[in-house]
């Protein structure tokens, strides 16, 4: 089948690139249809528990995801609360109002809030905090110092030190954040004063990184391509020749995301990834047979005998290592998380569609050369290689064939030590941590939790089990409620808290004539409702139905987090939890959890318990094909091996460096899987066809670590160099591809070149013995039978559980065609192998 | 000219029969003065047994009931109220006593019986809620005529359409409103509140209105807040008018101790 593909290539060259023209314009007519989706919150499918009850939260409160826009006077003495900041903050909160898309009605300001005041004559005042700018530094400090009493202010609106103010710009869309931030900026950029302006919140790091991921990526995948160009060129010597794989790589992408468009999926911040995800896979494959063609075409008589030999050599090894990559990342199909799904999904199809472009498109192209040009092309034989490259070379086979014990012993040193770095991994993830230290999000992060209690917010909605009426009237509750957030304060994971307790004990407070800050909750039902009422005579009476239903059957906590990390959320819950069970309530309470803090904890976890188990899918997968590409359970189990130290390595070093296992994290786990597995498929592929002609390891050795060695290398550094410039990128996932890309292709080059031929020397007969003449293949051995039944039994019993947990949509149905194609692939390889054989 | 929300309270209670208009359209000052002369001068006392259902953008509906009284003090725009709470049950016995001074902040006081504490309300401005209800407590006291420019922005067969835009601009919360008035009754149908960027954001209107005692009433009112989607419905039931209240009524101690001679518990 192949000679026929290749010769139909060579035959008809204009046809192939004629047929893959038409299909790209249509690929690329798919994209006026494209629709972009950069919330993160989409990881999780829509109908999930926790999306609905926050949309139903947000809607039974009326509240609103918000961005935080901080103003910061450390200069003037009196902080912001000076006359011209507190113009500023005037004229800007007013001004931010008119921005479409901002609630203005619910914005939280001090020119937007009342306030409640009463003294001791017996007379109780509702004000607005800031009805108009104040003229003299009097009044200024007259606003701070009620600002400072309100429980529902302090630490929220107004920082401690009287350093920093912060409006709530709440939104009606978090896809309008990154926009309305934009306009803000504009506002802020044009108040000239003393005091610096922040923007932060959730919904603004997840909308502004939607957006910034797509410029990295039109910025990143481009200067990825002219490098690998440049390194090409100076190792193959041919413009046209190296342009190739580019051509083929870009094409592929255009194809792939044009097919993910085309059948009317959005593009979200996973699949903006799939360009960066399939060029090194597409380029790894044709420098493969590049290399190759290079190597020996002066050994052949013109280019089309040449690349004939070349595509039969490497047909097998390049089918396989596109199968297993396909398999690595198609098992992401099986995450519960829908954006996950598609990108595994597309990254497979695209890879087999690299395959395929590869098979035609290289024979293809050399038909179409001129082969004047290719004069300076190809080693020259006649000379012995010397070098740099050689000599490092000939060292590393020294050193795996001839003292592999050393390399053995020290390839489980490495491990072992390894596995206290895994050990060390903290599972943890914050998008906005996804933002480099520099980045204006995470300054004005750090800058206002400093000053505040928090611009993370979490709501935690409470009922009562059996009543659904009036039960947060009770007293006893509204103290029990005040204890919770107490008990929180305490243990400082929260930075504040907001309740229907503390509106209640400010309103009495000031009824008894203010300025006791001692939280106390009036004695009697009637006496809470009486106050409630009277709170509901202020300028915002709305407020109240924030944190309580207007039947008082439900209440609802704000909690404000000085830092999104999951695991700070997940302490507070635990918290949260602890402190129900040891202070029973005084009536049976039930409570939820809500906000985008929580959200991202929930689909954060979910992603990487997800992507873990993936893992092992894909592991199981591609041991099969292992096993089925070299025909022995054993040989397969081995071949893994050099892979499996690639990524217990790795993923120890974020352990020992610190790095929290994230969301990139996990889904890079699925690309190392894929391309660590090529280079021992290669190498094993190829060591056994040096063995069938030169009947003993160590010359078949010899032979590897000439054009097949060089090869790899220049694969590992083709790719690790591309991706380097991704370390300057100002967002954390990019440079975490960069990390594993360097990483990926610096170990799994040694692991290959140095564990894996050490691996054979020690037992060359379990890889090469069927290969020996008068040997023959044992029918049964049981031993590998037994390995063989328990990696089907462990794949059969994943693919079960996996699709059980899994429900069934649009997703799950291409998984298991492509299943199907699969198995299909796997079916004629075989064949084409039993007559190789 | 008065708004909509006076007639709810004070001048719905008291509303006179309809005045024609002379030959030609007056001014609209005029007109203004005579809505409002309709609106606060008319009887002498009343009272009626007031019923608001507040429904917020969710439709959830929460129900205040309160009786009313309201004395006119001498000739002058001086008046007093007397706000008593029905319901919810929770708040019942709480109440309010408004002396209202033209020109001058009114004074308030507030009774909270389960605190047993009596309260002055200070007043800062007057556009707060009332009760947690689409009302504000200028649709109760009155907003003085003096305080806005009134120019007679056009109208249709039936109404008069006043732009009223204050003087003080500093001091409210809207850029302008517009009341439409009857031609024929003077009765102020519909009053629209326009914010500082010019958009509509709260309306007035009279729903229902009906003769009694020879009086033209409003008797249902209706608030809505269009940036929280809310609206408050206000009906007006048991409505008498000359009943004979006395001053004495209005004064601190009947709020420790409602004049059940006039409030129906």
């Amino acid at each position: 089948m192949l000679d026929r593909m290749v010769a139909f290539a060579l035959k008809k060259p204009k046809i192939v690139f004629l047929i893959a023209g038409i299909l790209t314009v249509a690929a690329l007519a798919q994209f006026l249809r494209i629709r972009i989706d950069t919330d993160p919150e989409n990881m999780l499918p829509e109908n999930e528990f926790v999306r609905r009850f926050h949309q139903e939260v947000k809607k039974e409160f009326a509240l609103y995801d918000y961005i935080v826009v901080g103003v910061v006077n450390e200069s003037h003495p009196e902080g912001v609360f000076n006359p011209q900041t507190l113009e500023h903050v005037y004229d800007l909160t007013r001004e931010i109002g008119r921005i479409e898309g901002v609630i203005a009605y619910d914005m939280i300001s001090l020119s937007t809030k009342d306030d409640v005041q009463g003294d001791e004559a017996g007379s109780v005042r509702f004000q607005w905090l800031m009805h108009a700018p104040p003229y003299t530094e009097t009044e200024a400090r007259w606003i701070r110092s009620r600002a400072m009493d309100n429980p529902m202010f302090y630490n929220t609106l107004v920082s401690e030190d009287g350093r920093a103010l912060a409006i709530y710009v709440p939104i009606k869309e978090k896809k309008l954040s990154y926009a309305i931030a934009g306009k803000i900026g504009g506002l802020t950029q044009a108040m000239a004063g003393e005091e610096q302006y922040y923007m932060t919140g959730l919904p603004l790091a997840e909308d502004a990184f939607g957006h910034e991921m797509f410029v990295q990526m039109g910025v990143s995948a481009p200067a990825a391509m002219i490098v690998i160009f440049l390194l090409m060129w100076f190792f193959f010597k041919n413009a046209r020749l190296v342009v190739l794989p580019l051509l083929m790589a870009a094409d592929v992408v255009i194809l792939t995301m044009g097919l993910m468009v085309g059948l009317g999926f959005p593009i979200h911040i996973m699949s903006s990834m799939i360009p960066i995800f399939l060029l090194p896979i597409c380029v790894l494959d044709s420098i493969h047979l590049l290399s190759d063609f290079y190597e020996e075409y002066r050994l052949f008589p013109n280019k089309e005998e040449a690349i004939r030999h070349v595509m039969r050599k490497l047909f097998l090894p390049n089918l396989f290592t596109s199968l297993t990559t396909v398999a690595g990342f198609f098992s992401l199909s099986f995450a519960p998380i829908p954006p996950v799904q598609v990108f595994g999904i597309f990254v497979a199809i695209g890879v087999a569609l690299a395959w395929l472009t590869t098979v035609l498109f290289i024979p293809a192209y050399v038909a179409l050369m001129d082969a004047s040009r290719m004069a300076s092309f190809g080693v020259d034989h006649k000379e012995d290689p010397t070098g740099l490259e050689h000599i490092i070379l000939e060292q590393v086979r020294r050193l795996a064939v001839e003292r592999w014990k050393l390399v053995l012993a020290g390839t489980v040193l490495v491990v072992v030590v390894s596995v206290f770095g895994l050990l060390r991994i903290k599972v943890n993830d914050n998008p906005t941590k996804w933002f480099s230290p520099g980045h204006p999000i995470r300054v004005a992060d750090a800058v206002l939790n400093r000053h505040f209690g928090g611009t993370y917010g979490a709501y935690l909605v409470l009922q009562s089990q059996d009543e659904t009426e009036e039960v947060f009237l009770d007293p006893a509750l509204l103290n029990y409620v005040r204890d919770l957030q107490e008990d929180l304060l305490r243990r400082g994971s929260v930075g504040k808290s907001t309740s229907l307790s503390d509106i209640t004990s400010k309103v009495y407070d000031e009824l008894l004539g203010g300025g006791k800050k001692n939280r106390v909750i009036p004695p009697t039902k009637e006496a809470v409702a009486q106050c409630l009422l009277l709170f509901q005579n202020s300028h915002k009476p709305d407020d109240l139905w924030h944190f309580v239903t207007p039947d008082y059957g439900k209440a609802n906590l704000w909690l404000q987090l000085k830092s999104g990390d999951n695991r700070d959320m997940a302490k507070v819950v635990k918290q949260v939890e602890a402190f129900l069970t040891e202070h029973p309530a005084p009536r049976p309470l039930a409570y939820h959890w809500s906000g985008l803090t929580y959200i991202n904890m929930v689909w954060q976890d979910k992603m990487v318990v997800g992507m873990f188990v993936n893992f092992l899918g894909s592991f199981l997968i591609v041991l099969l094909m292992m096993v089925i590409l070299f025909r022995s359970p054993l040989v397969g189990l081995l071949s893994m091996i050099p892979m499996t130290v690639t990524i217990i390595f790795i993923y120890s070093m974020l352990g020992f460096l610190g790095k929290e296992y994230d969301m990139p994290v996990a889904v890079l786990s699925a690309l190392t899987l894929g391309l660590s597995i090529d280079y021992a498929i290669h190498f094993i592929e190829r060591s056994r066809q040096a063995y069938k002609t030169k009947l003993n390891w160590p010359d078949a050795a010899r032979e590897m670590f000439g054009p097949p060695a060089r090869a790899l290398v220049r694969n590992a550094l083709v790719i690790s160099i591309a991706f380097s410039p991704l370390f300057l990128s100002s967002l954390v996932p990019y440079k975490t591809v960069g990390f594993f890309m360097l990483m990926i292709m610096i170990v799994s080059s040694i692991g290959t070149l140095l564990v894996l031929p050490a691996i054979i020397s020690a037992a060359p007969r379990v890889v090469f013995g069927h290969l020996d003449p008068g040997k023959k293949i044992s029918r049964c051995a049981c031993g590998q039978c037994m390995l063989l039944a328990a990696m089907l039994a462990a794949a059969v019993l994943y693919v079960l559980l996996g699709y059980s947990v899994t429900r069934w949509n649009v997703a799950t149905v291409i998984a298991v065609m492509v299943v199907a194609v699969l198995g299909g692939a796997c079916f004629i390889a075989g064949r084409i192998r039993n007559r190789a054989v | 000219m008065k708004k909509v929300l006076c007639i709810v309270f004070g001048c719905g209670l008291l509303l006179g029969t309809a005045v024609r208009v002379e030959a030609g359209d007056p001014t609209a000052e005029e007109i203004v003065r005579k809505a409002n002369r309709i609106a606060y001068y008319q009887g002498k006392d009343g009272r009626a047994r007031v019923e608001m259902t507040v429904t917020d953008a969710q439709g959830r509906a929460r129900q205040r009931v309160m009786s009313i009284l309201r004395l006119d003090i001498g000739d002058d725009a001086e008046q007093k109220y007397y706000v008593y709470f029905h319901r919810p049950t929770d708040v019942k016995g709480m109440a309010y006593i408004v002396w209202k001074h033209p020109g001058l902040d009114d004074d308030r006081w507030l009774y909270l019986p389960a605190l047993d504490l009596v309260r002055r309300i200070a007043a800062s401005d007057k556009r707060s809620s009332f009760a947690g209800t689409n009302f504000l407590y200028e649709d109760i006291s009155g907003r003085g005529l003096a305080l806005d420019t009134h120019e007679l922005a056009g109208g249709d067969d039936k109404t008069y359409e006043i732009k009223n835009t204050p003087k003080d601009k500093g001091t409210v919360e809207f850029s302008y409103y517009v009341t439409r008035i009857n031609k024929d009754s003077f009765v102020p149908v519909m009053a629209e509140y326009y914010d500082k960027n010019g958009k509509l954001y709260r309306r007035m209107e009279a729903v229902e209105t009906k003769e009694i005692q020879g009086y033209l009433t409003i008797t249902k009112m209706k608030a809505t807040d269009l940036n929280a989607s809310s609206s408050t419905i206000a009906i007006f039931d048991n409505v008498e008018y000359d009943i004979g209240l006395e001053e004495d009524v209005f004064s601190e101690r009947y709020l420790r101790k409602p004049p059940f001679q006039w409030i129906k518990d």
